[in-house]
């Protein structure tokens, strides 16, 4: 259904708003975060007033602008379920982390900079969400990133406070502790090379289709998934279309800029790096397997099994991707030391589940049942990693530590903050009622269902994991003896700022309430989904969990649950120091603290590796080679062949016109002598001029005679 | 395509001014300000530069535009002047990147002659400066309206000689060695074009384009020439531009002549001279010899990657800014070989909008290391950088941006171009064979992967990290510097937005024209 043009303002306004920023710059105090909260807000209201005609109605409401006619590039807003629920949560997420903002970077000096790219981000991600091109919505994407980088690095002076990883340490040789300029530099890195492979992707698409509109890949899925497969590229088109939402959604292999991305504003990590961009491959995914469905049937039915089987293997991958993911950054939670370390790893391992439980549905050819899965988790996991890492960042800001160790006892003076990281902290666990719960049992349950064995197990032990670190942090924040620093500071602590309180307490609190409501939100997503979102059939879906796998994977939960309780709550212990005696523990929580030492492998190959080979083809290659053979040999090799020939024939020249003609030519040289000014340009004046003469002699000559 | 006649010479005026104003700057010599002479000379290539916007408004650009005169050369052939889709998008930077680079001028020549008087030595009066500056401009401008390969040499050979000079004059290092480097270097380059445009020229004639017919003359070398000659010629001809380009092999004259030259200079050499090289494959070669060009296309392909790829592991290890920036533009003219050497639309329009982008881009960068150079007295090495943003943000703003421009990051234009240029070599890939598709894909991502690695390693070394000691006392640019690059970046940000002014001729353009 065409929509009020108006709507557009749900991605335009935080534009404006940065802007506005911008023009801002000059003026002092808190009138830029103003303006980028309102410029938010505003895009809050109108993805509301978006969700009240098409979730209460069932429809897709949309509205495009043309662009680059020739590129068939448009813009807009194409508001279906999915991108409806998407552009909802990202602005009101997006306008709660603003207002936290307000306060929690209310003293920084780079207001301009932090609301002009805040704003942006907002901007970017609404696009992205709401685009119904891959090149508008990459024009979205590739804002993100940017605004990611920047904010990333957004203390660019790279104090030792605001890095990530522990002062000195060395993993392999290879520092592991990130500054925020280092930090930002690798994210956008690690990102833009995925983001090729979406680029050539999306030419690819472009090529078969003569555009990139979503509408136009579902509606011909024979022309650019046939044309691809008769080609052969159709496997190799997926991994290359793939790699942007990986990259994106830090999966395996390019889990390791979302690490250290932690070294940006707290709620920067809230908003960007757990909440919402991250999410934007998961989104890409959400967006795109119903049309890798379609598409797989269509091929089936035309191609042959074989065809359908490459999407099918496809799915598989990514399901195995998104398991190990999930798995391999669990691992890494248990042991960080780091608050917004946990929760950054915690992130990319609940993006692994999300990754896994699209896939999965995929496998099963059942788009709706894999946007369903994907979408919940992704809904359920904003919304209660928000209030975690803004949870995170009111702690840090009170003791003025990023390790857990700094922390402790914190519950009795931020009592209001414990209690929210409780509520959050049961919902990442998985615990019943809590949104986690639902969405994470919706993803393990299709997975079984898929077939993907491998990817369910391990999404199941991540369960476990999950529970686990949770719990050992929410203890050794709030509830575990207080630290030296706690005690020293005691006097100092107290409960965050209402402006930064409140919006996490929401969260958290929302974070139960969905949870309570889940029944009757599923119900409606098995209409809706279906019913209002591109590449669906129309057909309701009916999700019954299965009591037993529930059972396990909460039984599970509350096994890691109750061992972090008994081990820090109850005993008190600190676990690292039997670690210490045994080398092989110790030697698993080195492996496991420096990340699988996947980070010091890349930097061995890729930072160092490519370093040396490019010094060494600098040295031998550009240097030795190419300029010595331009610029040595042939200087050499022209001056001794004329310094040959100077001694040979024209000496004989010389001597038979010198001393012969010398009378003659005495008064020719006379006149001549006045050219010779000895001014560069004089010389260079007659070559040209002589040469441009001697061309117009040669091509008069030639021409006669052709 | 039609053809449209203008009832005046606009188009050579937008030389002939330039020109004009340029011969006043020599004749005024020091009897006026450098503020004068900027004001005139930026006055006339901003004149220039409207004229172009204009006639494209006016007309629109999806016909050719052609002033009333044709000189008939007997042998030679036909010179005249238009503007098309194609050349378009070139104008306007050459136009506009030399428009805003004179008014910095000022303010950095005046640090460099300073400089060059406490060393004792005597540069040529601001007049020669900008007499020289404004006549390569001009020349510039020239090239791209030619229709005859003799009209463009005369043009090509014309831009050499001031751009020498002005090395000499006032560059860095060894300079007068650099310059006269820079002049053998591209004066063979211009040579053996002119030995591949001589071979096709005596056999059927030198134009490119009919001005009485409004056509380029599509196929013409393909048809008149065969055998040997027909491969030699092609061969000179491309080598001979790519030598102007500077791609890998023959690209070691560039880092010598773009990082010595005056920055000002290095600003109009590095994105604006060489990329005429690869507007002009497309507008002669590419034209005279479609056919012969296209057989040659996996060769070119494969060295356009190889010099993406190339220049961007040395841009790696640069230590000086300049000559980071330098080898950074071998690796921008790879982008603009690889989009040319598919034979798509989308890849030769690529390569035109990326020669838009890289001479607004690096032309920002290289008033970027300027702007460092006149402030920070005389700093280009990175290593001696860091934490500059503090001091200086809104120079560290628009060094951002021009890297933004070169990585195709939104809101700059080479979100576009980059796309082009991919869309076209995925064709080409898609059209040739899984293999092709696969490795062209991942010679892809390094390629743009260390764009973005150099680019924004860069950015960390200057202007990120903590301030090292002995730049303590540093202070933002003046605004001299900083606002004739702040009005080219918006210039280009302008660009992203009305992308499709450009695009949709240029696109419908190579369908009609070469029915690619």
């Amino acid at each position: 259904m065409e929509g009020p043009a108006s709507y557009v303002a749900a991605w335009l306004a935080p534009y404006v708003g940065a802007a506005l920023v911008l023009l801002l710059h000059p003026v002092k105090g808190r009138v830029k975060g103003l303006a980028g909260v309102l410029s938010i807000f505003t895009a809050a209201i109108y993805s509301t007033l978006i969700a009240l005609k098409t979730l209460t109605h069932g429809e897709i409401l949309e509205h495009s602008f043309t662009w680059v006619p020739s590129l068939n590039v448009t813009i807009g807003y194409y508001a279906d379920t999915l991108s409806t629920i998407m552009a909802l949560v990202v602005s009101w997420l997006s306008f709660l982390i603003a207002v936290y903002s307000l306060e929690y970077m209310g003293g920084d000096p780079g207001q301009t900079r932090y609301w002009f790219f805040f704003s942006f981000f907002v901007g970017s991600m609404q696009l992205l969400v709401l685009s119904d091109n891959l090149i508008a919505m990459f024009i979205g994407w590739e804002g993100t990133g940017l605004a990611s980088y920047a904010l990333i690095g957004h203390w660019f002076t790279d104090e030792e406070e605001r890095c990530v990883g522990d002062p000195g340490r060395k993993a392999l040789g290879i520092s592991m502790c990130f500054p925020p300029s280092h930090a930002g530099l690798r994210a956008l890195v690690f990102t833009r090379l995925g983001d090729v492979g979406l680029l050539i992707g999306t030419a690819a698409i472009h090529y078969l289709l003569g555009t990139t509109s979503f509408h136009a890949m579902v509606a011909h899925p024979e022309v650019w998934a046939g044309g691809l497969y008769t080609r052969g590229i159709l496997a190799a088109f997926l991994a290359f279309f793939i790699l942007g939402a990986m990259a994106k959604s830090a999966q395996f292999p390019f889990h390791e800029w979302l690490v250290t991305a932690m070294t940006g504003p707290t709620s920067v990590s809230a908003l960007i790096h757990a909440a919402t961009m991250v999410k934007a491959g998961v989104y890409f995914l959400l967006r795109f397997t119903p049309i890798f469905v379609v598409a797989s049937h269509v091929v089936r039915d035309t191609m042959g099994i074989a065809a359908y089987n490459t999407f099918i293997h496809f799915f598989g991958w990514v399901a195995l991707i998104g398991g190990f993911t999930a798995f391999m950054m669990a691992t890494m939670a248990i042991v960080a030391r780091e608050l917004k370390l946990v929760l950054a790893f915690s992130t990319a391992s609940q993006l692994g589940y999300m990754f896994l439980g699209i896939a999965a549905g995929g496998m099963m050819g059942e788009g709706p049942l894999a946007v369903f899965a994907g979408l919940s988790h992704l809904v359920s996991h904003a919304v209660f990693k928000a209030a975690l890492f803004l949870i995170a960042g009111a702690v840090i800001h009170a003791v003025h530590s990023r390790f857990m160790d700094d922390m402790g006892g914190l519950a009795k003076y931020m009592k209001w903050s414990a209690i929210s990281m409780l509520l959050a902290g049961l919902s990442l666990s998985g615990i019943p009622p809590f949104a986690g719960f639902w969405s994470k049992d919706t993803i393990l349950d299709v997975a079984h269902e898929a077939g993907a064995t491998i990817p369910w197990l391990l999404g199941v032990i991540t369960a476990l994991l999950t529970a686990a670190y949770t719990f050992r942090m929410i203890i050794m924040v709030f509830y575990y003896k207080p630290s030296h620093r706690v005690q020293e500071h005691a006097e100092h602590l107290h409960e965050a700022h209402p402006l930064m309180l409140l919006p996490y307490l929401t969260l958290a609190l929302l974070s139960l309430i969905i949870g309570l409501a889940w029944p009757w939100i599923q119900d409606r997503l098995e209409t809706l989904i279906p019913g209002a979102t591109l590449a669906m059939h129309g057909e309701a879906l009916h999700i019954s969990m299965s009591l037993s796998l529930t059972s396990i994977s909460v039984a599970l939960a509350l096994t890691g649950l109750g061992i972090a309780v008994y081990l820090y709550q109850a005993k008190l212990m600190r676990p690292y120091d039997y670690v210490v005696k045994s080398p092989s523990l110790t030697w698993l929580h080195k492996f496991l603290y420096d990340r699988w030492y996947l980070n010091s492998i890349y930097y061995w190959i890729f930072v160092k590796g490519g370093r040396a080979l490019a010094d060494v083809t600098y040295k031998y290659v550009n240097n030795a080679l190419v300029d010595s053979f331009y610029h040595r040999f042939m200087p050499w090799f022209f001056m001794s062949s004329a310094r040959g020939l100077y001694a040979t024939a024209e000496k004989a020249i010389d001597v038979g016109f010198h001393v012969k003609l010398v009378n003659g030519t005495l008064s020719v040289s006379r006149r001549v002598r006045r050219l010779q000014t000895g001014v560069l340009n004089h010389y260079v004046l007659t070559m040209w001029l002589g040469l441009v003469v001697l061309l117009l002699i040669v091509i008069w000559y030639v021409g006669w005679i052709i | 395509m039609n053809e449209i006649i203008l009832g005046n010479p606009a188009l050579l005026s937008t030389v002939v001014v330039p020109v004009a104003v340029a011969i006043a700057s020599w004749l005024m010599r020091d009897k006026v300000s450098p503020e004068i002479h900027a004001t005139i000379n930026a006055g006339a290539l901003g004149y220039s530069l409207l004229v172009f916007l204009i006639l494209a408004y006016k007309y629109g650009l999806g016909s050719v535009i052609r002033d009333p005169e044709v000189w008939t050369v007997p042998t030679l052939g036909n010179f005249a002047f238009i503007m098309d889709a194609v050349a378009f998008p070139v104008l306007i930077s050459i136009a506009a990147v030399t428009a805003f680079t004179a008014v910095y001028s000022v303010p950095y020549m005046r640090h460099r002659i300073e400089e060059m008087h406490e060393k004792g030595e005597k540069p040529p009066s601001w007049g020669s400066y900008f007499f020289l500056y404004t006549l390569f401009a001009a020349a510039m401008i020239g090239t791209l309206l030619s229709t005859n390969t003799i009209e463009f040499y005369l043009f090509l050979e014309l831009t050499l000689i001031p751009s020498f000079l002005l090395i000499a004059f006032y560059g860095y290092g060894d300079r007068v060695r650099i310059a006269i480097l820079y002049l053998l270097w591209t004066h063979v380059g211009a040579v053996l074009f002119l030995l591949g445009a001589l071979a096709v020229g005596f056999k059927a004639g030198f134009d490119f384009f009919n001005p009485f017919t409004g056509k380029m003359l599509l196929g013409l070398a393909d048809a008149a020439l065969s055998g040997a000659l027909l491969k030699t010629a092609l061969i000179l001809m491309v080598v001979g531009l790519l030598v102007k380009m500077a791609v890998f092999g023959v690209h070691i004259w560039l880092p010598y002549a773009h990082a010595e030259a005056p920055t000002p200079i290095s600003a109009l050499l590095s994105p604006n001279l060489i990329g005429i090289g690869g507007a002009m494959l497309i507008r002669i070669v590419y034209t005279l010899f479609p056919s012969t060009f296209a057989s040659a296309a996996p060769y070119l392909i494969g060295w356009a990657l190889l010099t993406m790829i190339y220049g961007g592991f040395m841009a790696l290890v640069q230590t000086d800014f300049k000559r980071l920036l330098a080898y950074s533009s071998v690796s921008q003219m790879g982008y603009l070989l690889l989009g040319l050497s598919t034979i798509t639309a989308y890849g030769m329009s690529g390569a035109i909008l990326h020669y838009l982008v890289h001479a607004f881009g690096k032309a920002i960068l290289f008033l970027t290391a300027g702007t460092l150079i006149a402030t920070l007295h005389g700093l280009r090495a990175i290593p001696k950088m860091g934490g500059l943003a503090t001091k200086m943000p809104f120079t560290a703003a628009l060094g951002l941006l021009g890297f933004m421009f070169i990585t195709g990051i939104p809101p700059t234009p080479g979100l576009w171009s980059e796309y082009l240029i991919v869309r076209g070599a995925v064709q080409y890939g898609m059209d040739h064979g899984a293999a092709a598709f696969v490795t062209i894909g991942v010679f892809l991502m390094i390629g743009i992967g260390l764009s973005t690695a150099y680019a924004f390693l860069t950015m960390k070394r200057a202007f990120y990290g903590p301030l090292p000691k002995h730049l303590e006392d540093a202070h933002e640019a003046s605004p001299g510097l900083l606002v004739p690059m702040a009005v080219l970046a918006a210039i280009g940000v302008v660009a992203f937005f009305v992308v499709y002014t450009m695009l949709d001729p240029m696109l419908a353009y190579f369908h009609t024209v070469y029915g690619i």
